[in-house]
């Protein structure tokens, strides 16, 4: 399935690029997606997720806009189509 | 034992008669340190003591105090900012409004927590503050400087470079712009004094600035603060980054990606993704800035400098993101270039960007109407990247239509037909900053119940966008209070709320209380510091709730807020309906131990010891 990932501030020096649309399995979860990227990118590694592989503090995760601490944070499944926006966490300016 | 006070403490309040230029001192009373802490809860003292209920704003008896916190100074990063408390000619209720800079730190080392103005000057002049009390000299040939220039000529009038650190007005607080606030430019950073008018209250003094020079007072902790500052270092420096590389703009994308940034007046709450890019952090930081730039004991430097050829910009202070919505999103104008300059003149006219903003697109929507039309401007229409620039430039002269956007949006709409209420954005006459009032339940029910209506500095955000309170209303209403004694407990540390929030945390806890009690030597629990929050929460209220400010009926929410859901994007179908409110309104006014009008109780005002006040409020 298709999946476009949208990259924002100090993730986005990171992986050199705004978005990017990729193939993924079926039922690849959002834990799935930050784990191929740390993979990719190695200065991501131990940014996106913690070590008992949870999401970081340091990142906040939407699908498709909502907060991923809404679904089921890093078990969220992820459908064809989906958009991930990946950000350093949002606070209040 | 009579109790003595902290050595942190400076130990004077500075009272300055501006029609006389007489100064009075008085000492800090150690029960009203522990009362209150320092910063807004001084300040908020001083304007229940000082200011009669029925006073207007622009009266001679209202006051503008001055204040800084009881760590400021110390090794403690980033509790060095100051804060000014009035009534506001926007709410007519209490205010206050803090800033950072290099002033706030030299005003604490005059040994003065407090400096409040009263009265008004015969000529038009401007404050110097120095350890040794006050002067009041003329401001003669300042008289519709812009605030940068003025900043720049009282510093060379003094002669001793940046060692005079300037608050200063630009035309629009002579103006009396209702929502003019104080800009300081300091040789580190921008520091404005933004919301609720200040600068409008200065203005109508006859005041064009405040002058501080350091002098020789230096806090002594009671305990190891040092130690205790270099261990929160690490987290403060891990959870900033993105602060430290793009500031508050770095905010754009990410809230329009949650469909909680409000465009077109409102109208919806998100933007084309290609066009809420040409306005953020990582445009503004790739194509404009600069430099970073930074307040006093801050290594965070969330301050940037931009440049822009074009339009004749070199040195500007970056955008905040409230300033982004404010200029940006609200209008659908997304040339940055045009942007920034719109932002640079507000910041050198003296304008706060937030309540200007949201005046022009509540315009904008009422000339799209039909509510008002070429013959009030040719500035109105939505996306007019260049009438942002000359309505700014006319708000702050009171010029043509800029007369009526100096008003705010709230009196404009009173001139106009009633429909014009429908596309109000704010409350309690303060229009609101950028945190969605439909998209976050926490905001809905803090918005309504702040003591500064339209403030994201009462209720905090910060959590809500982690997923806390922001789709429920269950337990929001504790939440939304519990985050008001929070930002009333930071701004009483005259803390930055950026730092706080990520180095301390965005509720009160026991960092807090560790580093209250290293401070002053009072051994206090977490429920000992948030107390002191709770209680300024409520000098406050006492103070708006005698000047008929707040109650149940002033407790709301506008109109589109109330009654129209957003309508598409990940936020599609949120809103607060009139009964959530109400709902909520009843949860909160029990949480705190108001009545059912939103009145503290007897019980509430002796259980928080603030029966004096309630007095002086009264009388
Ligand atoms: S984080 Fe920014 S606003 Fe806060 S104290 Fe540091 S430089 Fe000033």
């Amino acid at each position: 399935m298709e999946l476009e990932l949208r990259y924002f501030a100090m993730v986005r020096e990171a992986v050199g690029e705004r978005t990017t649309t990729r193939e993924f399995d079926p039922e690849t979860t959002v834990r799935d997606v930050l784990a191929t990227l740390e993979n990719d990118h190695p200065d991501l590694e131990g940014t996106l997720l913690a070590d008992d592989g949870t999401i970081a503090r340091s990142v906040t995760v939407l699908r498709n806009g909502t907060n991923v601490t809404h679904l089921e944070r890093g078990a969220t499944e992820l459908a064809d189509g989906d958009t991930l926006s990946i950000t350093p966490p949002v606070t209040g300016g | 034992m009579s109790e003595t006070l902290p050595s942190v403490y400076g130990g004077e309040i500075l009272h300055v008669h501006l029609g006389t230029g007489d100064s009075e001192i008085e000492s800090i009373d150690p029960r009203d340190a522990r009362r209150f802490l320092g910063g807004n809860g001084f300040v908020a003292k001083q304007v229940a003591e000082h200011v009669p209920a029925d006073a207007d704003p622009f009266d001679p008896e209202n006051v503008l105090a001055l204040a800084v916190g009881p760590m400021n100074a110390t090794p403690f990063q980033s509790t060095s900012r100051g804060v000014v408390g009035f009534v506001s000619p926007m709410t007519n209720g209490f205010f206050d409004s803090t800033f950072g800079g290099t002033l706030p730190q030299a005003l604490k080392t005059t040994g003065f927590e407090v400096v409040v103005l009263h009265g008004t000057a015969e000529e038009h002049s401007y404050v110097l503050i120095d350890e040794d009390g006050a002067e009041v000299k003329s401001a003669d040939g300042l008289e519709g400087t812009e605030t940068y220039e003025t900043c720049q000529e009282i510093r060379e009038r003094e002669d001793v470079g940046y060692d005079t650190h300037v608050l200063a007005n630009g035309p629009a607080g002579e103006n009396q712009v209702r929502y003019a606030c104080l800009v300081h430019e300091s040789k580190m950073r921008e520091g404005v004094a933004g919301r609720g008018g200040a600068g409008a209250v200065l203005g109508s003094k006859n005041v064009k600035a405040i002058a501080v020079q350091g002098g020789d007072f230096q806090p002594e902790p009671a305990g190891d603060l040092q130690g205790r500052a270099v261990q929160q270092m690490g987290r403060l420096m891990d959870e900033t980054e993105m602060l430290q590389e793009y500031g508050t703009a770095g905010l754009v994308n990410p809230i329009n990606e949650m469909g909680k940034l409000g465009h077109r007046n409102m109208q919806t709450e998100q933007a084309d993704a290609e066009d809420a890019e040409a306005v953020s952090g990582e445009t503004l930081r790739e194509e404009y800035v600069t430099e970073d730039t930074t307040c006093s004991n801050c290594a965070v430097k969330c301050g940037k400098h931009v440049s822009v050829e074009a339009e004749g910009i070199t040195e500007g202070k970056i955008p905040e993101f409230e300033s982004l919505f404010g200029t940006a999103t609200l209008q659908e104008v997304y040339d940055p270039e045009r942007v920034i300059k719109a932002n640079d003149l507000c910041d050198r006219l003296g304008m706060d960007t937030i309540s200007w903003g949201v005046t022009v697109a509540f315009a904008r929507e009422c000339y799209e109407k039909g509510l008002l039309d070429d013959d009030d401007s040719p500035h109105l229409e939505f996306g007019d990247a260049d009438g942002l620039v000359e309505l700014a430039r006319q708000t702050a002269e009171r010029e043509d239509f800029g007369d009526d956007l100096a008003e705010g949006s709230f009196r404009l709409a009173e001139s106009l037909d009633d429909e014009a209420e429908r596309y109000l954005y704010g409350a309690k006459g303060l229009e609101f900053a950028a945190h969605s009032a439909r998209g976050l339940k926490g905001m809905s029910i803090g918005y309504a119940t702040a003591t500064r209506g339209g403030s994201h500095h009462d209720t905090r955000p910060t959590l809500q966008y982690d997923g806390n309170h922001d789709e429920t209303t269950e337990g929001t209403p504790e939440f939304a209070a519990r985050t008001q004694h929070f930002t009333a407990l930071g701004d009483s540390l005259t803390q930055c709320r950026f730092v706080s929030e990520a180095g301390w945390g965005a509720r009160v806890n026991e960092r807090y209380a560790e580093a209250i009690s290293l401070a002053t030597g009072w051994e206090l629990s977490t429920e000992d510091v948030e107390a002191i929050g709770e209680r300024i929460y409520n000098v406050e209220r006492l103070i708006n709730v005698a000047r008929g400010v707040a109650d149940r009926g002033t407790d709301t929410l506008p109109h589109r807020t109330m009654h129209e859901p957003i309508p598409d994007g990940p936020s599609e179908g949120m809103y607060c309906p009139p009964e959530e409110l109400e709902g909520m309104l009843d949860e909160y006014y029990e949480f705190r131990g108001w009545n059912d009008n939103g009145h503290p109780t007897t019980d509430t005002v002796d259980r928080l010891d603030l029966a004096d006040v309630a007095e002086s409020v009264a009388d």
